[in-house]
């Protein structure tokens, strides 16, 4: 963890009058399990949307290794290595999971155009997405229609999705809401598990994931960083408890 | 499944015996429908694969159709573009509108696509009348096919091997097509393009491209026609062309592969046979989309493969049962619903009329009896058929969702 691969700069975010993000400071390193937490409408997911490219920032400078990556278009931020996944789930319905893997995969090895080669036949990409499964444990769901999967098998679809491309960056947002306890646990698993070797910000409402799962946190109140830091120091933090957790935290 | 391969080559081997099998004017029809089947194909990889429904495609047929007619006055069937080649200027010509067209129109999704597109298809149609030297004014533009090959291309014959070569051709381009990562991203495009540009997709050339190849085999089948009645005239471009391509796929089914081209064949067959038997042949086919959509919403193939989709014997043999049955309640009902259609046509008509005014109410002669329109026969033999019918077909759907139930 030496330099911030991910880095924020001063972020400003409005629309129109309302000032959503007020110039939030952010670094993320390399290899860290990074938390964004913060009261709701502080701005967490404006603030990832920003750095995936929904949104262009206001003002202020996105950096990812190095380069500024604010403005940029979405398939241009994931082109250059940082991907994301969606509060609300977002799949394709329509077409079986490994069909769903399978578009995720492609991108990576620059098949786009392609209309000569058929796609069920290319082994590298049927390859990857096997062992996309795997990872995510839906291997005996391969050939079901997305839409069939439950929530939670929806949700790490979705992450799987995500890893496709192979991102050194990796944004979850909300990955367990509307999960129960057991659910929960297991995708808390499966995040540490796809996460070895990789960057993740995520945003997340269950402290008990946030503080367990995290390296570092950074807490997000009315658009700016109020603190970062490990889980203890911002268990610590007078302004946090003050801000946000309150009792949650007592 | 075995049974697909099987049923294909059986098909084909039909269309492949088709001249030797029916009459000269029934060829005739069954080019039409090859036309009408390639250009509904085009349209479902489109609309159905990708997702993007165009209320335009005519304009691309009509360009596909112009271009191989002036092509086929340029080149007089000769050197570089032989009669049997003469369908890949309309694929050139519909390939590159359909860039330009696409680059447009695929900036927006859904409704805002669909008015894009009729626009743009409008444009072409009220232009078209003003530049005579492209499209002729009202006589169009008119040529004729030379021998090639060592065929003649005189006989209808000919014109339909040739017309069935490129539908056959063309299908399965469009088969291979959408095995490929091109072809399954046009899958993605539908689903949900949102998370295509979030996966690092460029959506907009995705869809332009798959606009182009679209409207690339709408020229095909707009070429097709050109050279099988050796002209073109403006009125291809007409919006009812871009609505009769919508209606006739979605009838088969837009989302299953050979949906669209059945749908195009079955509903030009259709018209074929209905416009001579009736004036009201258009309203039959506004009906039987409505009736389509509301209680087959996936088109008749894609009916017919959700329910064949694990077939054992049993199975499959119990389930023609329920559709003989339920065929058999529909006609009943599809009988009254005809003769009230007929009899009110002819009631309402200016000959009928005219006849009032000279000789009161006389008989209406229909289904070879006559019936008194003042009396209560007519009215109750149609609407008695269709409440007849309409009851048998609740009563059967009420028993075997029964039966159902008590199975699950």
């Amino acid at each position: 963890m030496s330099d911030p691969i991910l880095s924020l700069q001063d972020v400003h975010k409005s629309f129109g009058e309302a000032h959503i993000i007020r110039g939030a400071t952010l670094n993320v390193m390399a290899g860290e399990r990074h938390a964004v937490i913060g009261p709701n409408g502080a701005g967490k997911s404006t603030l990832f949307h920003l750095c995936s490219g929904q949104f262009a920032p206001s003002k202020g400078k996105i950096l990812l290794q190095g380069n500024s990556i604010g403005g940029l278009k979405p398939a241009e931020v994931n082109r250059r290595g940082l991907a994301r996944s969606f509060q609300i789930t977002n799949i394709f319905p329509g077409v079986s999971v490994r069909e769903n893997l399978r578009l995720a995969v492609m991108r990576k090895h620059n098949l786009q155009f392609v209309f000569w080669r058929s796609a069920a036949r290319l082994r590298v990409v049927n390859e990857e997405v096997d062992e996309l499964l795997e990872k995510i444990r839906l291997s005996a769901r391969g050939s079901d229609l997305a839409s069939q999967l439950s929530y939670s098998e929806q949700r790490s679809l979705e992450i799987g999705m995500t890893l496709a491309s192979d991102p050194k960056v990796i944004l979850l947002d909300e990955p367990m809401a509307g999960m129960s306890h057991e659910e929960t646990d297991y995708t808390s698993g499966l995040i540490r598990e796809i996460t070895q070797g990789r960057t993740l910000l995520i945003v997340e409402h269950d402290m008990s994931v946030v503080f367990s799962l995290a390296h570092r946190i950074s807490v997000l109140v009315y658009g700016e960083i109020i603190a970062t830091g490990t889980p203890d120091e911002i268990r610590g933090n007078a302004r946090v408890k003050e801000a946000y957790l309150g009792e949650e935290a007592a | 499944m075995k049974l697909g391969p099987i049923s294909l080559a059986v098909v084909v081997c039909l269309l492949l015996a088709m001249p030797w099998l029916v009459s000269g004017s029934f060829l005739n029809a069954a080019i039409q429908m090859l036309i009408a089947a390639l250009f509904a194909m085009a349209f479902g990889l489109l609309c159905g694969r990708a997702g993007m429904l165009s209320f335009g495609h005519a304009a691309y047929f009509g360009v596909g159709a112009f271009a191989a007619v002036h092509a086929m006055n340029a080149f007089g069937g000769e050197g570089l573009l032989p009669t049997p080649l003469l369908p890949l200027v309309g694929a050139g010509t519909g390939l590159v509108s359909g860039l330009v067209a696409g680059y447009f129109s695929t900036k927006r999704t859904g409704v805002y696509f669909a008015m894009i597109t009729l626009a743009l298809a409008e444009l072409l149609h009220a232009l078209a009348p003003h530049m005579k030297a492209m499209f002729g004014g009202e006589a169009g533009v008119s040529s004729f096919r030379m021998p090639a090959w060592g065929f003649s291309f005189g006989s209808i014959t000919e014109v339909y091997f040739l017309t069935l070569a490129w539908t056959l051709l063309s299908i399965a381009a469009l088969y291979l097509f959408s095995k490929t990562p091109l072809g399954s991203l046009a899958l993605g495009l539908r689903e949900n393009a949102h998370r295509l540009r979030f996966l690092g997709y460029n959506t907009h050339a995705l869809g332009t491209l798959i606009f182009a190849v679209s409207a690339m085999f709408a020229g095909i089948a707009g070429a097709l026609q050109s050279l099988n009645i050796e002209a073109a005239n403006y009125v291809v471009l007409e919006s009812h062309i871009s609505t009769a391509v919508v209606l006739n796929s979605f009838i088969g089914g837009v989302r299953v592969f050979l949906g669209p081209a059945i749908g195009g064949a079955v509903m030009t067959f259709f018209g074929h046979v209905t416009s001579d038997l009736t004036r009201v042949w258009l309203l039959y086919q506004g009906i039987i989309f409505v009736l389509v959509m509301m209680f087959m919403p996936r088109g008749i193939v894609g009916e017919i493969v959700d329910r064949f989709s694990a077939p054992t014997r049993a199975g499959i043999l119990r389930l023609l049962g329920d559709i003989c049955l339920r065929l058999g309640a529909v006609a009943v009902a599809a009988i009254g619903a005809i003769f009230l259609i007929e009899f009110l046509q002819r009631l309402l008509s200016n000959e009928y009329r005219a006849n009032v005014a000279a000789a009161g109410w006389p008989d209406i002669t229909l289904f070879s009896m006559d019936w008194s329109p003042l009396s209560i026969q007519p009215w109750g033999f149609g609407l008695g058929l269709m409440a007849v019918g309409i009851a048998l077909v609740v009563t059967i759907n009420r028993r075997l969702a029964a039966r159902k139930e008590a199975e699950a």
